[in-house]
């Protein structure tokens, strides 16, 4: 690099310099985010010490008044327990699942691409109102998960109508959809070279062995991309609850997000969201950190970083 | 090194500058908005300078409503036929699923675009500043109300007369339900003046005898349609309502005049005779509604319902009945009133507003145009459309113009508010939670009472 | 020894075959449903056969509303779906890059600020977001739906910076060593490497961007501009009649496209452990 540079002048050593090289190619994030982003995310957080609303679209700065209220707000308790429980079971399940079933999916098979294709299906169909419709039927008090209960002599359940158990079918029906996950370990699990369990083959590693030692190490960058990931998406996730339960009954599926939503959109409280969502971000952003601290001890990564 | 800093400091500062002036032209928009609301006298002599010059020219309008396919279809239908009759009228319309058109409509609100000709329902105080009154344009023919009477004219008007809209039908909140079950179980039909306490025994009386539910549940109008008009049965006429009529605070001040409705509504879902919170997230749709699918004796229905559920049932040899709301006391009064199932505004923030208002004067009044719309919106209020329509009416809509012609023969308050208070869903939703929560035994209903008045109250 | 092993491949193919057909019930029942008559629909019949098959379904969804057909909301989706999706890759990959693979100051700072935009609820940025397109002139239009993602993906761009990380760093090393700058590694080496990465991200994108109904629903006005997934909720509403057998008919046609850019792209993924053995 210094040769080039010395050779070439101040012009070709600016284009080179790591930095410029850096921001040219963050260039397209760093222009998006200053123009689309920030301007609404310096908003949001003017707004929640607003009385915003989009319906009068006056907004007086009414100090912490917002956040007072959300502590004493009980469906915001409720909400924030009633997300923490959807994110602590839904997204190892899902993880747990979707690495099984990519792994499962990489044996050398001509049925491979059918196979991931029928497991993949689900996840195309995605927010689509139809689907939010399947699964409520096949949860309602005659539906497809009564029925054999039913039939195999147990007592039926009311899913929807017990606030206990109403969370469930959202916890599944997020599980159920984890194709786009599945599809990035099978990716990820592609790219671990042969060669390595060539070798624990050839040093007497058993099946399971070589899956504890060579491919979830190589995985684990993915594995940690998956469960930040999927962490984050927990935390947003509202259309579902929305669509099938309405957050009933007695908000026992209240989601977070569907409670800025609501107090958004429904109860034209933008400011009163926004203050909520702010909460909600340091809530991620903790989250989020404790993954990333914890993640020296079980992410390796072979550039070393 | 320092270029780039300097780049990039002038690209924030751009980025900034860009919404400071976002920001500036918002906020004298708005007061705009707020000069033109307090001296309606200027907004029309603008309106009308800006219009007459432009009356032979291109005229291009926006227009947006909510429905479903059939809505769409037919909607589409009369807006091409009224660009034929006005050659110099363009419409773009935009059409939306219920949910979907009020998200739409609040960015509108937010950037201030509001379409020319937009639809609204009952719960629109928040939109208010951006309707423009028709009133000068119904003083100056442009909008013709010759054909409506003038207690249609007022369920579209705010308590100090101002012309929010044309209504794109008439309603009322009423109880569909099937007489065959009712003699089944032994029940006595509803008459005209049926109490809730018959309403209660009817419905657990159906429920022990049948095993279904006696009467189905109406979520989101649970509200309006039971606890409002409860409250508006106590004393005489006109005495007690829900909110007062200038909404500025409660029209009732015992909360425990709630407490036998919840107390009932509880006492119906723990007995099984009303659908629990569980059961009533399977009805999507008035046509899966537990009295069409046979589950249920009766339903909430608003008057305009009737006609698809009577149609399915009929389809099935059922033939189904609508009965008004039940009432406190046999001879209190009613609690009833002729509302607008939806009307038709003119926006502020349009450019051709007289145009926007001759469209929905034609609307609403033009024979051609009705006989294509067939009343799909509800009752339509000028009075020759109604009568030609109701005389093809099928066995259904007869039963549906028969109801609202005996409803609109009850006493009524002589004024009532037709607007809902901005805040109004929060109170919805945390009343329908407390009913859970009574139901749950978390709470009692007295204390259900008590935290919806204190929802309530807290919104003013 | 050769029974055990086809005793082994039966148990295999039967597990993965009996899942999967419990996976895919659901769909398989909301494609039943295209050719359900309504009142079936809603009554909620579970059987995957229908009582009637009802091809009108697809006659009458297709018709759309007020003479615009699924054909227009088809090509609309898939305009801006391939465009956004071709942003996404191409856009994602560069800052992907910047961000893992060159030291510069403020690295770590556009990392959180994008970790940060995935953290704050939609709901609440929407309104402002709206706000500047609309002072830009750009609403109604397409821009507003497109131009984002030709700014980066952060969900794509981290899921690249992962991928990037099993790429051994002695590559670029060796690279510089032989004169190479950083945008010939970018294009010679690392953009090669990251062939899985960039197909997952094509496949996950489009659906993604097919099914997106908020973005759409904001920035669009004219029916003619709409894409399939708002026209979709057109058919359901809940005061009114909903032509639920049209509905899911049309959901089916629009997971047709989707599926077959999965099909296309999946041949990519699916050598597995067995034979890949180039990235070493």
């Amino acid at each position: 690099m210094k040769g080039a540079a010395i050779k070439n002048g101040r012009m070709r050593s600016l284009i080179y310099n790591d930095n410029t090289v850096g921001h040219i190619f963050a260039l397209p994030f760093i222009f998006g985010f200053i123009s689309f982003s920030l301007i609404p995310i310096v908003f949001s957080f003017y707004y929640s010490f607003t009385d915003y609303s989009l319906g009068t679209k006056t907004a007086e700065w009414i100090g912490f008044v917002n956040f007072v209220n959300i502590f004493k707000d009980e469906v915001f308790f409720k909400s924030l327990l009633k997300t923490l429980q959807y994110v602590v079971v839904s997204v190892p399940l899902k993880l747990s699942f979707s690495l099984m079933i990519a792994f499962l999916l990489t044996r050398k098979s001509k049925l491979v691409t059918l196979y991931r294709s029928l497991y993949y299906i689900p996840s195309l169909v995605g927010g689509s109102v139809a689907v939010a419709l399947v699964w409520k039927q096949l949860f309602a008090r005659r539906g497809l998960f009564n029925t054999v209960l039913d039939n195999i002599g147990l007592p039926t359940i009311n899913w929807f109508g017990d606030q206990n158990l109403a969370i469930y079918p959202l916890i599944l029906l997020s599980v159920w959809q984890f194709g786009s996950s599945m599809i990035i370990f099978a990716a990820g699990l592609k790219e671990i070279p042969t060669t390595y369990y060539e070798a624990a083959k050839i040093d007497g590693a058993k099946g399971y062995q070589s899956f504890f030692r060579i491919t979830l190490p190589c995985l684990s960058p993915i594995i940690q991309y998956n469960l930040v990931m999927q962490t984050i998406a927990a935390f947003m996730s509202f259309t579902q609850a929305l669509i099938i339960t309405g957050g009933g009954p007695n908000n026992s599926t209240m989601l977070y997000g569907l409670y800025v939503y609501n107090q958004a959109f429904k109860y034209n409280n933008m400011g009163y969201a926004s203050a909520m969502s702010w909460i909600m971000l340091i809530v991620m952003s903790l989250v989020t950190m404790v993954i990333f601290k914890s993640s020296k001890l079980w992410v390796f990564s072979e550039s070393g970083d | 090194m320092k270029k780039q800093i300097l780049a990039f400091l002038l690209a924030v500062a751009m980025v900034l500058s860009l919404a400071a002036c976002g920001n500036n032209d918002s906020s004298t928009e708005t007061t705009a908005a707020a000069d033109t609301t307090t001296t309606a006298a200027d907004t029309t002599t603008e309106a009308e300078s800006e219009e007459t010059t432009t009356a032979d020219e291109e005229i291009n309008l926006r227009m947006a409503w909510w429905g479903s396919q059939t809505r769409h279809d037919i909607t589409v239908e009369v807006i091409e036929m009224y660009e034929d009759l006005n050659p110099n009228v363009k419409i773009e319309y935009e059409f939306y699923s219920f949910d979907d058109y009020f998200t739409k409509l609040k960015t509108l609100v937010a950037s201030d675009q509001v379409w020319d000709i937009f639809q609204l329902g009952g719960n629109f105080p928040m939109y208010q500043d951006k309707i423009f009154y028709l009133n000068d344009y119904i003083d100056s023919g442009i909008v013709d109300v010759a054909g409506i009477s003038d207690s249609y004219l007022k369920i579209t008007q705010d308590t100090e007369g101002n012309q929010l809209g044309l209504s794109n039908g008439l309603n009322t909140y009423g109880i569909a339900y099937d007489p065959a079950m009712f003699a089944e179980a032994g029940v006595a039909e509803p008459t005209e003046t049926w109490t809730w306490d018959d309403y209660k025994n009817a419905a657990m009386t159906i429920t022990e005898k049948l095993d279904i539910f006696g009467s189905s549940s109406f979520t989101t109008s649970d509200f309006i349609a039971g606890c409002s008009t409860y409250i508006g049965q106590y004393g005489d006429i006109g005495e007690y309502s829900f909110f007062n009529l200038d909404h500025t605070g409660m029209g009732f001040d015992d909360p425990a005049m709630l407490t036998p409705f919840i107390q009932m509504r509880a006492d119906m879902i723990n007995a099984g005779a009303y659908p629990d919170a569980g059961a009533s997230t399977e009805i999507t749709n008035i046509e899966n509604d537990f009295l069409v699918t046979g589950e249920a004796a009766m339903t909430w229905v608003a008057a305009n319902q009737f006609p698809t559920i009577y149609d399915i049932c009929l389809a099935e040899d059922r033939t189904l009945k609508l009965a008004p709301l039940p009432r406190i006391k046999a001879d209190g009064p009613s609690g009833a009133a002729i509302q607008s199932s939806q009307m038709l505004c003119v926006s502020q923030d349009s450019q051709s507003k007289e145009a926007a208002a001759a469209f929905i004067s034609w609307f609403q009044n033009d024979p051609d145009c009705n006989s294509i719309l067939q009343g799909e919106r509800g009752i339509p209020v000028n009075n020759t459309v109604r009568d030609t329509l109701s005389a093809s009416a099928t066995p259904g809509q007869q039963v549906m113009y028969d109801f609202v012609n005996m409803v609109s023969g009850f006493e009524m308050p002589e004024k009532i508010n037709v607007l809902s208070p901005d805040g109004q869903d929060l109170v919805q939703d945390n009343y329908l939670n407390y009913i859970q929560q009574v139901t749950f035994g978390e709470i009692t209903a007295e204390e259900a009472a008590q935290k919806t008045y204190d929802d309530a109250s807290s919104i003013f | 020894m050769k029974n055990k092993r086809f005793f082994n491949k039966t148990v295999y193919h039967g597990f993965v075959l009996l899942l999967g057909f419990m996976m895919i019930y659901p769909v398989l029942w909301m494609i039943a449903g295209s050719f359900k008559d309504n009142g079936e629909i809603l009554r909620g019949s579970l059987s995957l056969i229908p009582e009637t098959f009802k091809l009108e379904n697809y006659s009458t969804g297709w018709s759309g509303f007020g003479k615009i057909t699924f054909k227009t909301f088809f090509a609309n989706s898939i305009f801006i779906t391939v465009t956004a999706t071709f942003g996404t890759v191409v856009s994602s990959a560069l800052v992907a890059y910047s961000l893992s693979r060159i030291k510069f100051r403020g690295s770590k700072f556009w990392f959180s600020c994008m970790l940060a935009t995935m953290m704050l609820p939609g709901q609440v940025i929407m309104i402002p977001q709206y706000l500047i397109y609309h002072k830009l002139g750009l609403v109604p239009g397409y821009v507003p739906l497109i131009l984002p993602y030709f700014c980066g993906q952060a969900f794509f761009i981290y899921q690249m910076m992962q991928f990037m990380k099993g790429i051994p760093r002695e590559l670029d090393e060796a690279a510089t060593i032989d004169g190479c700058s950083k945008y010939t590694i970018f294009s010679k080496i690392i953009l090669p490497l990251l062939k899985s990465s960039i197909v997952t991200t094509v496949i996950i994108q489009f659906y993604w961007k097919w099914d997106d109904f908020l973005g759409p629903l904001l920035y669009l006005s004219k029916p003619q501009t709409y894409t399939v997934s708002i026209a979709i909720k057109q058919f359901a509403d809940a005061a009114s009649t909903t032509d639920f057998g049209a509905m899911f008919a049309m959901s089916t046609l629009s997971l047709i496209p989707v599926f077959l850019i999965f099909l296309f792209f999946n041949r990519y993924l699916v050598t597995g452990i067995g034979t890949s053995g180039l990235k070493g």
